[in-house]
């Protein structure tokens, strides 16, 4: 219901906008189509690579950190097996220094040799010449003693005291990891700040007793995991922190998205991906966890935000789509003006031509549909223009006939009226012979006239015939015979008025005239196949066949030929070509005058015309002149 | 043909604008990376000393890694194990051969590591020295401390302690430039400025604690006159700080020691050492990576000087010192 309405509107629309619809919808449509398919499926998979990747990277980070912190974890182990510092965490040797309320025993040892000492000493910087990363080696044992090239403690409470050291304790003979420190008691000559390490720990124990002896607690500089993870550049713009078990950072970049990370929001597992909103901001966090030192190295990155290389196929597919726009535009602009401008031009020419206006429109010369159209339609103003001139002249001619009858009308009347007064005056004088002529030359007049109807009934025309015939026997007295052969039936039937008389003049003039002695004129009436043919056959001279051949030929355009006759040598057999097209205006081409003869037997002329049983009031012509089939 | 070209319009000023808003957003993206005067975390710097495990050196190497912090770029350092020229010009050697974007070397012997600071120039991996230098090589620049300088400080406190007369000995490591010059300027000091002091010895004291005292010991037997002893180097200083506690009480002893370590400072404390040189450390090692970074980046403009040499940077940088008592020792502990 609703897309018929649609295309109704559609087809309401002007052509021109329908076709560039059309083409703005099979260019553009489509285009933007495959630019979201490309850019989903483009987003969807360099997504997945990216993550793949970056979970690899996490990955590498999360191992080198491992790495770094076995490496601690071994040394810690070398420190221990020492025989000299075991000897020291017993308590059974010098130290540098010594903390807390707890006083040493020790003292019966002075004698025990510096060099010991020493030794340890050598041998703990022989540790950070390997290791730059390390910022700090401190041995502490259990009466509060420690050794240590660059670390002292800053006052004079008890090292066993610190968090650190008990801590340690607590997983006795376990490396800890132990994290930023935080308020220790405990600092080195090179002024590193808690941010700027992380502590590691073990604690070493007695073999047999079980006892914690003391701690080996190991200062790694931050900067060693803050490079292995700043190393890593992630694809959208993230980045790696590091994080301790309880989602303290361990390692963040200057300019974090998030300051904290809190455990709960870490799904089970040891790695993997999850959402998260901090500050306001969604973003995306991937993770692995290291069962060793128990940190997470985290990937951080603002959600939604998509990979620069899916930005940059994003971008290339939008100026795509938009190059595609502007051209579907201008050539559906172009395509469109090009077919619907000829079709408005023909309409517009057609409009001019429905007011009358005929003039052939003006086409460019192209060869297809439309040019063809153009032309066509060109030819058929030319063939109306044509037509309708043919027209003009028809309805002329037949004007000027009807205007030359009218004129005639005129003088019969005046004659009929003065004859009438003649008639009187003859039969009261008692000329008869006269008086009857005058009668005949009356009535011949009258149904001349016969109100101005083109259409008599044949008795008028009959009657008009026989007082013509009457007149002309007056004059030839005994050298015209006439004959007419009129059935009773058909004298009701209407024709077209003085069609006779011209023929009966002719026959008179050109054929009895010529011939010796008396000549009989037959005038016959008959119905066949549903037409009229009255003949008028006289015994007279006839025609010679080159003239026949030429009547013929002048009966064949009787309007042409009579407006030759009227130029030219004038009235030679013009009533009959009058009748003739008369006829043909009247009735049409399949009707008129035929003619046949022989020289010295005489001439036969047919007159055809269709059966009129009553007046025909209606009598239309159309454009060509044909009769109604009525 | 309006609406036409209004649908034209549109569509290309709201391309326009997707471009721009690209343009913009990728810049945004990128922008974050590039704040300020950054580096590349590709870039490595290499500082390289003799004895690494020296507790001397961590300081400089904080200098070093905070400049490396700020520039956002990677440190590295290495160092040979022991007080060796032929081990430290191999540890260069290596250096070059991974294609460092710039060296900073201690020069252990201002000869012989000559041709290797050379070849690395030659390589077009930027050098500058620290702390010790090697004056005939081609590095760019030395930063540290003026010794000759130091010993003179160190002459002048000599003096004020004893009142300006009587015999002192130098405790030494024979051989090394930095060394060579602080006790030149010391003896130069005391026979120029002070005509009733004396330097009676100037001893190897192998920057080592144990030898140093051992030698203390000698020259106090060897001397009974003696009043002070200027030693110019930290580890020693302890040694013979711990030779005069051992010796009787009567036979004081001014000592000048060198830097400031733990043991140094706890002798000062205790009024075992008198006074200390403290150099500045961790600038030397901040502004090597600094000169480095700016050399490697060619951010220096190379200044015309009266000589045709055109040096990029200072030839020469002194990082300071300052003389460290008993009065402001606890400045000096870490915090």
């Amino acid at each position: 219901m609703k897309s018929g309405l649609q295309s109704l509107r559609l087809r309401n629309m002007p052509l021109r906008y329908q076709l560039m619809l059309l083409f703005l919808l099979f260019a553009i449509v489509p285009s933007v189509g495959l630019g979201l398919l490309v850019n989903w499926t483009v987003e969807r998979i360099v997504e997945r690579q990216v993550e793949g990747h970056t979970m690899q990277l996490i990955g590498k980070v999360n191992e080198a950190l491992d790495s770094k912190m076995e490496n601690l974890q071994n040394m810690t182990y070398l420190i221990a097996f020492d025989p000299d510092i075991r000897a020291f965490m017993e308590g059974k040797t010098e130290f540098d220094g010594h903390t807390g309320a707890a006083v040493s025993s020790g003292d019966s040892n002075q004698s025990t040799d510096q060099d010991q000492l020493y030794g340890i000493k050598q041998f703990l910087q022989g540790f950070t010449t390997l290791y730059p990363e390390i910022a700090g080696i401190v041995l502490v044992n259990g009466n509060g003693d420690y050794i240590s090239n660059e670390m002292y403690p800053k006052t004079n409470l008890s090292l066993v005291q610190e968090e650190w050291y008990q801590g340690a304790s607590r997983n006795a003979g376990i490396f800890t990891v132990l994290g930023q420190p935080r308020q220790r008691n405990i600092t080195t000559h090179v002024r590193y700040k808690d941010s700027e390490i992380v502590s590691v720990a073990r604690s070493i124990t007695d073999e047999t007793s079980g006892r914690v002896l003391g701690v080996i607690m190991i200062d790694l500089k931050l900067r060693t995991v803050s490079q292995a993870a700043r190393d890593v550049t992630l694809g959208k713009s993230g980045y790696v922190m590091v994080t301790d078990a309880e989602g303290r950072s361990v390692y963040m970049p200057d300019n974090p998205l998030v300051e904290q990370i809190p455990s709960a929001w870490f799904p089970s597992g040891d790695s993997g991906i999850f959402n998260a909103e901090a500050d306001g901001k969604e973003l995306l966090f991937m993770y692995q966890s290291s069962s060793f030192t128990g940190w997470r190295t985290v990937g951080v990155f603002p959600a939604r935000e998509s990979i620069a290389e899916v930005r940059q196929i994003q971008f290339y597919v939008v100026s795509f789509v938009f190059m595609v726009c502007l051209f579907g535009l201008s050539a559906s602009l172009r395509f469109s003006s090009s077919i619907a401008q000829p079709i408005f031009r023909l309409m517009s020419y057609m409009r001019r031509a429905e007011t009358g206006n005929l003039r052939s429109g003006r086409w460019s010369d192209r060869a297809d549909e439309i040019g063809m159209l153009g032309r066509s339609f060109n030819r058929m103003l030319a063939q109306i223009r044509q037509l309708m001139s043919l027209n003009e002249l028809r309805e002329r001619q037949k004007r000027d006939a009807e205007m030359r009858s009218l004129q005639e009308h005129i003088k019969p009347h005046f004659l009929y009226n003065t004859l009438d007064t003649i008639h009187w005056m003859a039969q009261r004088k008692g000329v008869d012979d006269v008086s009857e002529m005058v009668g005949a030359l009356s009535r011949l007049f009258r149904i001349g006239l016969s109100k101005g109807n083109d259409f008599i009934p044949l008795q008028s025309e009959v009657e008009h015939i026989s007082s013509y015939l009457q007149i002309q026997q007056t004059r030839y007295r005994n050298r015209l015979q006439c004959e007419l052969v009129i059935p009773e039936e058909l004298k009701e039937l209407f024709v077209l008025k003085l069609v006779l008389q011209p023929i009966v003049e002719n026959a008179i003039y050109h054929g009895i005239k010529g011939r010796r002695g008396p000549g009989t004129i037959r005038i016959e009436a008959k119905v066949q196949d549903h037409k009229l043919y009255l003949t008028v056959q006289d015994d007279g001279a006839g025609m010679s066949s080159e003239r026949l051949h030429e009547m013929a030929q002048l009966l064949g355009t009787p309007l042409e030929s009579m407006e030759t006759q009227e130029a030219g040598q004038g009235g030679k057999s013009y009533g009959m070509l009058n009748v003739q097209a008369r006829l043909r205006l009247s009735f049409g081409e399949e009707y008129g005058i035929s003619l046949n003869s022989r020289e010295g037997e005489g001439t036969c002329v047919t007159i055809t015309q269709p059966l009129m049983k009553e007046l025909p009031q209606a009598l239309q012509f159309d454009t060509e002149g044909r009769r109604d089939s009525q | 043909m309006k609406k036409t070209l209004l649908v034209y319009i549109l569509l290309i000023s709201a391309f326009a604008l997707y471009v721009l808003r690209y343009e913009y957003s990728s810049e945004a993206n990128g922008s974050w990376e590039a704040k300020g005067l950054r580096g590349d975390i590709g870039e490595t710097y290499i500082m390289i000393t003799f004895q690494s495990g020296l507790e001397y050196w961590k300081s400089v190497l904080k200098g070093f890694e905070d400049a490396g912090d700020a520039l956002g770029v990677t440190v590295e350092y290495r160092g040979a194990t022991r007080y060796d020229p032929k081990e430290q010009t191999t540890i260069i050697e290596q250096a070059i051969a991974r294609k460092p974007a710039g060296i900073a070397i201690s020069a252990i012997d201002p000869q012989s590591l000559i041709p290797v600071i050379n070849k690395a120039l030659d390589a077009g991996i930027p050098v500058v020295l620290f702390d010790a230098d090697a004056p005939d090589s081609r590095a760019y620049s030395f930063l540290g401390t003026d010794n000759y300088q130091a010993g003179v400080t160190a002459a002048d406190k000599m003096a004020e302690l004893l009142g300006r007369g009587g015999e002192v000995a130098v405790l030494t490591m024979p051989g090394q430039q930095n060394h060579e010059e602080r006790t030149e300027g010391f003896r130069d000091t005391i026979r120029d400025r002070y005509p009733s002091m004396k330097v009676v010895e100037v001893a190897d004291g192998h920057g080592d604690a144990m030898k140093s005292r051992d030698e203390a010991l000698r020259m106090m037997k060897a001397y009974p006159e003696l009043g002070g002893i200027f030693v110019t180097e930290a580890t020693g200083a302890a040694g013979v700080g711990e030779a005069v506690q051992n010796a009787d009480a009567g036979h004081p002893l001014q000592i000048i020691s060198f830097d400031t370590n733990k043991a140094t400072l706890d002798m000062i404390k205790s009024g075992t050492i008198s006074a200390t040189i403290a150099q500045g450390t961790w600038n030397m090692g901040y502004w090597s990576l600094q000169y480095l970074f700016h050399l490697h980046h060619q951010l220096t403009v190379p200044a015309p000087s009266s000589s045709d040499e055109n040096a990029p940077l200072p030839v020469r940088v002194d990082t300071g010192i300052s003389v460290v008592t008993r009065s402001n020792v606890d400045d000096y502990y870490a915090k």
